[in-house]
């Protein structure tokens, strides 16, 4: 889940905070202060999320694109200059902007809104964009909510009293409660202070930036995991089933299956499953990912020396062209594979299919999924030749039953012709000449289109007369017979109903 | 997402009194004349289709679409009025498909246009659809005994479309108070009979959808109106129709709105012509799915930033081009979503062509027409058991995009993630051994004693090794001592897991004669050694990613390693022991429904184990061998001929 910092630069941010026996701080040191934190946690803890920095007045401007440099955000926390007034609907249009020509549509993003509370005056104050929200066309609609999956968190650098003792708050719930309510308000709790923003930017990595540690099995093989980017929680129907489901920590490993099997299914995201290294008391060590730090060098060096289930299973899958699938909750499943980039590097990946008994009709019930050699017989045949996936429907969809329809007249002239085309080479094509006369017939009987029956039955009898001498006398015959029993069907009803 | 929403429920009321009989006055020619054959012939005159005719086809069109798409949990019930309704199938699943409709309608036939108007009317019709969607579906019933004491939270809302030639504005008014009155009466009821009965729902919301259908040519008496919300339950709005053509264009809207459906045109599919077979034209082929397939258009499409919006507004269909397929290989896309389709006109030659070939297991590659001309590939086609998916691909840029490399993390300097096969080890998990299970183990380890007293290689994965892997002693060292972790792992289990592992112990120590032994055999797995550094070097110098390349080469070093094994075999070797295959297979029980869990080393083991068994069969001669050395062409001094020929294949194979 990529990051969008979007950082207040207005006039009101360099308000003094008096903080007793030291030098003099601004809402905006408060800020950097607090972002400084949360950068430095997503360096060390969160170090794949991609993050930008975006500030805003009453022009927003991107100061440090999608990064996972964490120097660079910082830096340019330290360059900011001081602008005129906020004007929040024209920054939010700028991320929607910023995130959609990056990640498209599809990917949730999270937005860190950095602001003291004063929302701004006159035309593109937020209480101006809240105003006329109701007016609006498509054209120029209010930005939230965001075109794309997302959560906005409002990090306020003022307490509660602050911004009760205006509208402020009320309008920055508004902002929330239009984002479909994906999002959260942070307050500064009591005086502000350094200690007190840490505290607020603490409780923000908390709810959305802890790693997510898991511990990966496979009978008695196990692993420690990083999954990332954190699972999200996940809701199947808000009606029948409202509570989100949150994917199990221990990830059990139930069977392989072929890729050719699992055929691409779809899925809900998916994420990098790393091994981490723990030490005795359960803390991580790291990922063993190298890193410039010599200390953590050494360290990850001695991990990477460690066999590592995670690694034989990454090798496994690859070599084997299967994928493991993994239990993430009750009646919840994943599938865990090799993932290779396009450099020359690959990955333990997973991915999450849509809970519920049956996520991929091809495969049926993953309840009733088992073991080979539980079968009789082995699906996959002796010689590894056939596969018992994907399973077939119960009912054949339209395109695969030849159905009968005549809403277009060419839909009707073509199964009409097909039976003229057969009855001209009589007695040869008796077989298929009766076949298409009898689906014609079913369907012109289902449809109450008795017409058409009659007139097929003075077509094939035109044709009787205009057989050939040299034509076979059976010819003749069949032509005659179907003839009769088209015009018998297409008077049965009137003949049912007179009765 | 709600499962229970309106569209669970769909009632058809399609109108069966005698003025449906009348003729939709739009002609069809059916009587089309081949060239060649047209002298002097004239053809049949036209034929029209009535009013019912247009009603059941355009309707039958309706659900053709929603059962392709959604062949679960959307819901049909089919009622015909008349003097009386006739309903024609229920809720059950089983009812629902297009051969039981079609065949339950031909039992009811077409109107009969001399019956007595005075007695048919549509009410009947409507009233009988306000009952059925108070009636209990398998779906509901099911998720209410799941949700217990929240059976409340299951919904029960439905929708009916009503099919008929109405009098006036008014006519239409009273039909839609009918509607009301009865859902009235029926919740009462249902209320009051819940306790009693489990088969009844109140019904929380109905959508009612008037269609008025006439002839063409003629003026309509009814009036369009929107949707309406009549009362908190009811909902209505009015469609004022031609028949024919029109009346299906009607239901074909209406079957993409209320199942939120959209459409995509795959265009440039090449098909081959019938009369040129060397030649093809390219085709469009429409399809309808859920709209969530065009979800990444939908959110840039409307995108209300200045200038990025690229297709403007969202068309009424998507146009995607066709990637001629290569080769089938096998790839695990990143794919967000997979939806059933439906092709707009089914029977059309190109629309046949497209699902003939996806039916066939081919996958077909969508690509976005950009003006930039940069080429991305947003869906795939790809059919599952006889039904057609599609996919949508991941286009955007990848949020996991340079990820660390797996050798770069825990355990990712270890090469050497090798698997002994040793049938213990399925067995030594269990809770209790039987004798025989202990007789297995202690036969396993007397074997690897053998091998290892044979200097035979292990049976060693070279995937995931890099560089050169440990000396042979050192494999066998590492594998005791693997062995004996695992065994002491279980000794707790049974006295019989302890006897297991004295076997073990008593094994281990060995006499001092094996190291002399071990130096004399030296010699002989050096020249191995080379063989297999060979095929580990050339697997280095390959790219990682070509899996399936890879998987060739493996193929190959595994040949090469049985060639070797043939190789050493050669006549100077010292007192040739019975040559066996890599493992003991006699040895090996076949893969048995153990109750522990089978895990992955022993389904390894056996999946090589029964690979290799296949790859050679022993020369028929070795076998017989006096002293390593085969008289060939025994049967030479024999007298028969014919066994000659016999023996020749034989030895080819």
């Amino acid at each position: 889940m990529p990051t969008v910092v979007v950082m207040d630069v207005s006039l009101s941010m360099t308000r003094p905070v008096s903080i007793e026996g030291s030098e003099e701080y601004q809402r905006k040191h408060l800020a950097a202060h607090g972002l400084t934190m949360l950068f430095e946690h997503m360096a060390t803890n969160y170090k794949l999320e991609f993050t930008a920095l975006v500030v805003f007045s009453s022009l927003w401007e991107l100061m440090v694109p999608f990064t996972r440099d964490y120097n660079t955000l910082q830096e340019a926390l330290s360059n900011m200059d001081d602008y005129d007034k906020t004007c929040l609907e024209s920054a939010l249009v700028g991320v929607c902007n910023i995130v959609q020509q990056e990640w498209g549509g599809a990917i949730p993003c999270q937005v860190v809104l950095v602001t003291d509370g004063c929302l701004g005056i006159g035309r593109g104050s937020l209480r101006h964009s809240l105003a006329t929200h109701n007016q609006r066309s498509e054209s120029n609609r209010f930005p939230l909510p965001f075109p794309f999956p997302s959560k906005l968190y409002i990090m306020c650098m003022a307490n509660l009293e602050e911004l009760q003792s205006t509208d402020s708050l009320d309008c920055l719930e508004r902002l929330i409660d239009l984002n479909n309510g994906e999002g959260q308000i942070f307050t500064i709790d009591g005086p502000l202070c350094l200690k007190n923003v840490q505290s607020m930017f603490g409780k923000l990595i908390d709810l959305a930036y802890t790693p997510f540690h898991a511990i990966l099995k496979c009978g008695h093989l196990t692993a420690d995991v990083q999954v990332f980017p954190r699972p999200e929680p996940f809701v199947v129907d808000e009606e029948i089933d409202p509570i989100p489901k949150v994917i199990n920590t221990d990830l059990e490993i139930v069977g392989f299956i072929d890729i050719a099997d699992i055929s691409s299914p779809p899925v809900l995201s998916r994420h990098l499953v790393l091994p981490i290294a723990l030490n005795k008391e359960g803390d991580e060590v790291g990922t063993g990912i190298t890193d410039d730090n010599e200390d953590e060098n050494s360290a990850n060096q001695i991990a990477g020396k460690i066999p590592n289930f995670c690694v034989l299973l990454h090798g496994s899958l690859k070599v084997e062209g299967m994928v493991a699938i993994v239990q993430l909750g009750p009646e919840w499943h994943g599938m865990l594979y090799s993932q290779a980039d396009s450099k020359k590097k690959s990955n333990l990946m997973m991915s999450l299919f849509e809970p519920g008994p049956e996520p991929l009709p091809w495969l049926g019930k993953m309840a009733q999924l088992g073991p080979i050699s539980d079968a009789k017989e082995n699906p996959y045949g002796e010689d590894d030749n056939k596969s018992p996936f994907p399973l077939q429907p119960k009912n054949k969809r339209s395109y695969a039953q030849n159905v009968t329809v005549w809403i277009k007249p060419s839909g009707l002239q073509t199964d009409v012709q097909k039976i003229l085309r057969n009855a001209r080479k009589l007695p040869e094509k008796t077989q298929t000449f009766y076949k298409e006369l009898n689906r014609l017939r079913k369907a012109a009987l289902a449809f109450g289109f008795l017409d058409l029956l009659k007139g097929v039955a003075d077509m094939l009898e035109r044709e009787c007369t205009l057989l050939p001498d040299t034509a076979h006398p059976d010819a003749a015959f069949q032509l005659t017979h179907a003839a009769q029993q088209l015009k018998l069907a297409s008077t049965w009803h009137l003949r049912v109903c007179r009765l | 997402m709600k499962i229970f929403s309106e569209s669970h429920k769909t009632v058809f009321v399609v109108d069966h009194c005698p003025y449906m009989a009348e003729s939709c006055r739009q002609h069809v020619e059916f009587d089309m004349l081949v060239k060649n054959r047209t002298q002097g012939i004239i053809p049949l005159a036209p034929i029209s289709k009535s009013l019912w005719t247009c009603s059941v086809e355009s309707s039958m069109e309706y659900c053709r679409i929603m059962y392709d798409i959604f062949p679960f949990k959307k819901l049909v019930n089919f009622i015909v009025s008349d003097s009386g309704a006739h309903v024609l199938n229920s809720w059950t699943q089983e009812d629902q498909n297009l051969q039981e409709l079609m065949a339950a309608l031909a039992a009811v036939g077409p109107p009969n246009p001399r019956a007595d108007p005075e007695c048919c009317s549509i009410l009947h019709g409507l009233v009988a659809a306000v009952e059925t969607l108070c009636k209990i579906t398998e779906y509901q019933h099911e998720a209410r005994t799941l949700l217990m004491e929240n059976a409340e939270r299951v919904g029960n809302r439905g929708r009916i479309i009503c099919i008929t030639n109405a009098k006036s504005d008014s006519h239409v008014r009273m039909l839609e108070d009918c509607v009301q009155e009865t859902i009235h009466e029926h919740n009462k009821l249902a209320a009051n009979s819940d306790h009693f009965s489990l088969s009844l729902m109140q019904i929380q919301k109905c959508e009612l959808v008037l269609i008025h259908t006439y002839a063409v040519g003629e003026d309509s008496l009814v009036s369009d109106r929107p949707k309406k919300e009549l009362s908190s339950v009811l909902t209505s709005e009015v469609h004022s129709v031609r028949a024919g053509r029109h009346l299906a264009t009607k239901l074909n809207i209406l079957v993409q709105q209320h199942f939120d459906l959209a459409s995509t045109t795959i265009t440039n599919i090449p098909m081959k012509e019938e009369q040129h077979a060397n030649t093809s034209a390219n085709y469009d082929v429409e399809l309808l799915h859920h709209k969530d397939a065009h979800v990444d258009f939908l959110k840039s499409g409307d995108t209300h930033i200045g200038g990025s919006s690229r297709e403007g507004s969202f068309k009424e269909t998507i146009t995607l081009k066709w990637c001629t397929p290569r080769t089938n290989n096998i790839e695990l896309h990143y794919c967000t979503g997979a939806y059933r389709i439906s092709p707009v006109d089914v029977n059309s030659r190109p629309s046949s062509c497209l699902t003939n070939f996806l039916l066939n297991g081919r996958s077909v590659l969508l690509e976005q027409p950009r003006k930039s001309g940069s080429k991305v590939i947003s869906h795939m086609l790809s059919s599952h058991g006889g039904e057609i998916f599609l996919h949508v691909l991941s286009s955007s840029r990848s949020i996991l995009e340079d990820p660390p490399s797996i050798s770069e993390g825990c355990g990712g300097r270890v090469t050497d993630y090798r698997i002994t096969v040793v049938p213990l080890a399925s067995v030594i998990v269990k809770e209790s051994l039987t004798e025989e299970d202990v007789l297995n183990c202690q036969k396993t380890i007397y074997n690897l004693v053998d091998m290892e007293r044979k200097n035979d290689p292990l049976p060693i994965s070279t995937v995931g090794t890099r560089g050169k892997g440990p000396k042979r002693d050192e494999q066998y060292r590492i594998m005791w001592n693997e062995l004996e972790t695992l065994v002491r792992a279980h000794i707790n289990n049974s006295e019989k897991h302890q006897r297991v592992l004295e076997c073990l112990m008593a094994c281990r120590s060995k006499p001092p004669e094996e190291e002399e032994r071990k130096k004399r055999g030296r010699k002989r797995e050096d020249k191995e050694d080379k063989s297999e550094k060979a095929v580990k070097d050339y697997e280095q110098e390959k790219s990682w990613q070509d899996s399936e390349r890879l998987k060739g080469i493996l193929e190959r070093g595994k040949e090469e390693l049985a060639e070797a094994e043939i190789i050493k075999d050669s006549p100077d070797s010292p007192e040739p022991p019975n040559k066996k295959p890599l493992v003991d297979m006699d040895e090996t029980p076949p893969v048995e429904k153990s109750k522990g869990p089978v895990s992955l080393l022993s389904l390894w083991s056996n999946r090589i184990n029964t690979a290799n068994s296949r790859k050679h069969q022993e020369f028929a001669g070795r076998l017989n061998s006096v002293n390593n050395r085969a008289e060939l062409y025994q049967h030479l001094k024999e007298e028969n001929g014919m066994e000659t020929a016999e023996n020749g294949k034989a030895s080819r194979q």
